[in-house]
């Protein structure tokens, strides 16, 4: 067994190459079936035990699987929208263009992302994210609008220093490792993990806390957020949903990977305090701002920015329970965050424009997507019955466990905070009275599928996540480091 | 502080000369007005920094450093600046890049930086035979006045060049921290520069064709 | 063979006639006493040979001192004791600096332990701020500025000064200049070491700005705006302006010899009170003023005065090489 992950390793980004060549029509049915079939190998993946493949160098053990299938449901889900997005450029030659680079573009970006979960070993990692944001910046770029320039140019070179921070904290980590096997060994990850504990811990420590701000920096930790409002919101919609959906939960894969390494070292209660602190700077910042935006899918990225400070309080408390919350909060975020950039581009659509003080009656003007979309935010608010709700009550269940009922309230508070901010929005956007007769109709049935793939997604992680799901979130947790 | 520091063997007394070399030549860096100085500077920095990647092969035997310095050469000291300058000269712009700050400002806060990159460095209890600290306070040094770089210029040019700069400085860190890196690391180091250049000249290509200028004071739409 | 016996007399004198501490003490005055002017003279006629002029004699400063001496002095009408005595005491300090830093011997001498690098720094200063006081009591608008610029520029320069002093105690635990200069005879790993290259280098910068050289002040230049150092002397004349000059010229040299004998090039020493290595040490100091001296005015001719308010970058250029200096060795090792 190994297959499967060769076939995610070459079709995405074979189809990525093909695409650069063949008419826009089969370019859309091939991105569909590439999104598809990943998303089906992941599930399949699902129960499986580790696997490894090309002598060692793939390897998914539950950790990767979880943030695999976070990436897959989001590409398989935007492969379905990327049909029905259309370019807003008038004439037909630069549409073919456009669709060209874009097709190409947005394989090439979900192969990286679904590379980085797969690879073994730090460095490897390191590369597979370098990918994403090489490849995301020239699409975040490719509109190109003064706006979309300036968000792509912030993009790269935040980015790439964080990434730079990145790559010194896996080499100190490479150092740390050195001084037990020794100057030539492979960054595999059973290896590093079977003798992190004789690391220097001074050391592991510093790596640690590079690793945090490296790829926090692309995982939009406050204060090293700074780029990722914009690119979110200039971002073509399926490129934004693919950013916040996926990317961001591949950084955080990234700092587990090194929590693991780093927990097993020094003790978890080093990392768990650094994690919290950037956690309550995000959740608390983004919260505030998230009731001050105008832009649409400015206000979706700050949700972002207040989920990923979820995850990282989440991962500061020792309660496995609170772990499995986190685990399962990447990928009901992965979904309802998707459906939700997904639903945003619907109304950018419909009303032209992404400025909330002049949208109204959205629910009105879209008979589907406009529910859907009040839907997907009611879930980001971690409404009851989706799948954020239950993430999070786990997460808080596992606070108060711990116990860590101060931090838990500061949690329940921001969230709360959060869900005003988002819920004022749609109360103001979506559930007022149309003012001017828009036609009512959907732009285009493609956009409704895709979000009713991520709402039905997210309902399933609330319900009632299947068995064999909530088994890999708990082998997941158990390899992060909680006891069962 | 309190004992007699002892005098560092000629291995790391030269690893640490080079790399003050690296730190100094950012400080030019800072002071440089012309964008095109700053990429010749850049260009002398990555020399040292390539001079070093042959200085540790050599003293340590490691053959593939030989490899990796020979890549970096063309890639930093030859590619890079001539791509850079080749976009200046078709830009056909002011090639003054502007300060925020006076010169002895930024290099005080520079200074002030370093000082805090030495101690973050001082403070770590990592004093093995294998690991020169002064040099990796220098490189500690060398990527937090890069950020210094970034930060307050205002230029395209001297944003990439702080970034470039970076990148040299992690350079630095790791052939004095782990000069037998796996090449795999050393892999994901070259492709961290080619991608580099690539989103790098293509950006900067995109943002002057559309904003006419190299300058970021227009980049100010996006707030909040 | 009548001469060869006379040399052997001679030689066997060298050897045998061994100086006293304080006869050698004294001769390192008397050393830059004598010899500072020459080495003026000598600067300014290779510049002149750089730039394609024949220049002045070699000699000149001393004719021209010898000439001011012979000038009556003249006293501006509000000018008050402080206008005579300054000159005096800087050229006082002058002379007593010698006594503390190794201008001729690699051994210290009984009066070099009457103060450390602090107190040699504290007469130059003093000297300077007595310049400075004579300058400002003529009411002479360009002595007034120039006065002012001195201090101030001294003040920011002087942070430098202080980080490489603890450079300088980092390494030798002691901040005696002897004990440097010994340091870095000791090993050449001493030498090339980061550390000492560094705090060599920052003091190179110290002894430019406070020498008056390009790129902080013309030398030679008659352009009152940029004047600092120049301009505190242009009020006075006659034996008052030959101390002034001959101060200057001193001072110059003592700058010099810490350069060589402390950092840069501390050999060619005597390493005892023989007479003849006492006079080789003379010479050999004389050969490494005079090529540092011909570095400056190669300096001199390659790079253009910085801009008055721009002189603060390269007090910030000494001041970031000596604090590198003291954070390398804090490291441990540097």
């Amino acid at each position: 067994m190994g297959w499967d992950l060769i076939v995610i390793l070459i079709v995405p980004f074979a189809v990525s190459v093909i695409c650069w060549w063949v008419p826009t029509r089969i370019a859309r049915a091939l991105t569909l079936a590439s999104g598809v079939l990943t998303f089906v190998l992941a599930v399949l993946l699902v129960p499986a035990k580790t696997t490894t493949a090309l002598s060692g160098w793939l390897r998914v053990d539950a950790l990767s699987v979880v943030f695999l299938v976070a990436v897959a449901l989001v590409y398989g889900a935007t492969a379905v929208f990327a049909i029905g997005y259309v370019h807003p450029a008038g004439d037909p030659g630069s549409a073919a263009r456009y669709n060209r680079r874009f097709f190409a573009g947005l394989n090439l970006f979900a192969w990286a992302m679904a590379m980085a979960p797969v690879v073994n070993g730090l460095a490897l990692l390191w590369v597979a994210i370098e990918v994403t944001t090489v490849v995301s910046a020239l699409l975040v770029a490719i509109d190109d609008t003064d706006r979309a320039t300036e968000a792509a140019w912030k993009y790269v070179l935040i980015a790439s220093m964080g990434l730079g921070i990145g790559l010194l904290a896996t080499i100190i980590m490479y150092y740390a490792g050195s001084t037990v096997f020794g100057n030539a060994y492979e960054l595999f990850y059973p290896k590093v993990l079977s003798g992190a504990a004789r690391f220097p811990p001074e050391v592991v420590r510093l790596s640690f806390v590079l690793a945090v701000l490296g790829f926090g920096t692309k995982m939009g930790l406050v204060p090293v957020h700074t780029w990722l409002p914009d690119a979110h919101s200039e971002a073509p919609t399926p490129i934004s949903a693919l950013l916040s959906g996926s990317l961001l939960a591949v950084s955080f894969y990234a700092i587990l990977r090194f929590y693991q390494v780093t927990a097993r070292a020094i003790g978890p209660a080093f990392p768990r305090g650094v994690l919290l602190a950037f956690g309550v700077a995000s959740l608390a910042l983004a919260a505030l701002y998230l009731a001050s935006q105008r832009d649409l899918k400015r206000l979706l990225a700050y949700s972002s920015v207040e989920h990923m400070g979820v995850l990282a309080i989440g991962m500061s408390f020792s309660a496995p329970i609170a772990i499995v919350g986190v685990l399962l909060h990447v990928l009901a975020h992965a979904a309802a965050k998707s459906s939700a950039f997904f639903g945003a581009g619907s109304i950018t659509r419909k009303f032209g424009t992404k400025d909330m003080s002049r949208i109204r009656g959205g629910i009105g003007a879209l008979p589907w997507s406009g529910p859907m979309l009040v839907l997907a935010v009611l879930g980001l608010s971690a409404m009851p019955p989706f799948g954020i709700f239950r993430s999070e009550f786990l997460i808080v269940s596992g606070g108060l466990q711990d116990p860590r009922d101060a931090v838990a309230a500061v949690l329940v508070v921001g969230v709360t905070l959060a869900m005003l901010g988002l819920s004022w929005f749609t109360s103001r956007t979506m559930l007022t009275p149309s003012v001017e007769d828009s036609s009512r109709g959907e732009p285009s049935a493609w956009i409704v599928a895709s979000m009713v793939i991520g709402l039905a997604a997210l309902a399933i992680l609330g319900v009632h996540p299947p068995g064999q799901l909530s088994d890999l979130l708990t082998r997941a947790a158990g390899e992060l480091g909680a006891q069962r | 502080m309190a004992a007699v520091p002892a005098v560092p063997s000629i291995f790391s007394g030269s690893t640490e000369a080079i790399a003050l070399v690296v730190l100094l030549t950012e400080f030019a860096m800072l002071r440089a007005h012309l964008s095109r100085s700053q990429v010749r500077l850049y260009a002398f920095q990555s020399l040292a920094v390539t001079a070093l990647a042959v200085f540790v092969a050599a003293t340590k035997h490691v053959d593939q450093l030989y490899v990796l310095a020979g890549f970096s050469f063309v890639l930093k000291v030859v590619v890079v600046p001539s791509v850079v300058s080749r976009l200046l000269r078709d830009a056909r712009v002011d090639i003054a890049s502007s300060h925020r700050f006076g010169v002895a400002t930024m290099v005080l806060l520079a200074i002030a930086l370093s000082v805090f990159g030495f101690f973050v460095v001082g403070s770590l209890p990592v004093h093995s035979k294998s690991l020169p600290a002064p040099a990796l306070g220098l490189a500690a040094a060398v990527i937090l006045v890069a950020f210094l770089l970034v930060t307050l210029r205002s230029d395209v040019v001297s944003q990439a060049v702080g970034f470039f700069a970076l990148e040299n400085g992690v350079s630095v860190a790791s052939l004095v921290v782990a000069a037998g890196l796996p090449l795999i690391v050393e892999v994901a180091f070259l492709f961290d520069l080619l991608v580099a250049v690539v989103v790098f000249g293509l950006l900067m290509r995109i943002h002057h064709g559309r904003a006419r200028t190299l300058s970021t004071e227009a980049l100010d739409r996006l707030q909040g | 063979m009548a001469s060869t016996h006379e040399f052997r007399d001679v030689e066997a004198w060298v050897v045998a006639v061994e100086l006293a501490p304080a006869q050698i003490q004294v001769l390192q005055v008397l050393t830059i006493l004598v010899f500072a002017p020459l080495l003026s003279g000598w600067i300014a006629h290779l510049e002149a040979r750089l730039q394609g002029r024949r220049g002045p004699r070699i000699l000149q400063p001393y004719y021209d001192l010898a000439k001011l001496f012979r000038k009556e002095t003249l006293v501006p009408e509000d000018a008050g004791w402080v206008f005579v005595v300054g000159p005096m005491v800087a050229f006082t300090c002058y002379l007593t600096v010698p006594l503390l830093i190794p201008v001729l011997t690699t051994f210290p001498l009984p009066l070099g332990y009457m103060g450390d690098i602090l107190g040699g720094g504290f007469l130059l200063g003093l000297a300077g701020f007595s310049v400075a006081l004579a300058a400002a009591e003529t009411g002479g608008p360009y002595a007034q500025l120039g006065s002012s610029r001195a201090m101030t520029f001294g003040a920011l320069i002087e942070p430098s000064i202080l980080f490489v002093t603890f450079a300088v105690a980092l390494v030798t635990t002691t901040d005696l200049p002897y004990f440097e200069a010994a340091a870095a005879r000791a090993s050449l790993s001493q030498v090339i070491r980061p550390a000492h290259l560094l705090i060599a280098l920052a003091f190179f910068l110290v002894v430019l700005n406070d020498t008056g050289r390009i790129p902080v002040e013309t030398h030679a230049g008659t352009l009152e705006f940029g004047m600092i150092d120049e301009a505190r002397t242009l009020e006075h004349s006659g034996p008052l302006f030959a101390l002034l000059k001959w101060g200057s010229a001193m001072k110059q040299m003592i700058l010099y010899v810490l350069l060589v004998n402390v950092f840069a090039a501390p050999w060619g020493l005597a390493g005892s009170g023989a007479t003849g290595s006492v006079v080789l040490a003379v010479l050999a100091l004389l050969g490494k003023a005079f090529c540092v001296g011909a570095i400056f005015a190669i300096i001199d001719n390659s790079f253009s005065k910085l801009r008055l308010f721009k002189i603060t970058e390269f007090m910030a250029a000494a001041f970031l090489l000596s604090i590198l200096a003291v954070l390398v060795l804090y490291l441990g090792g540097g």
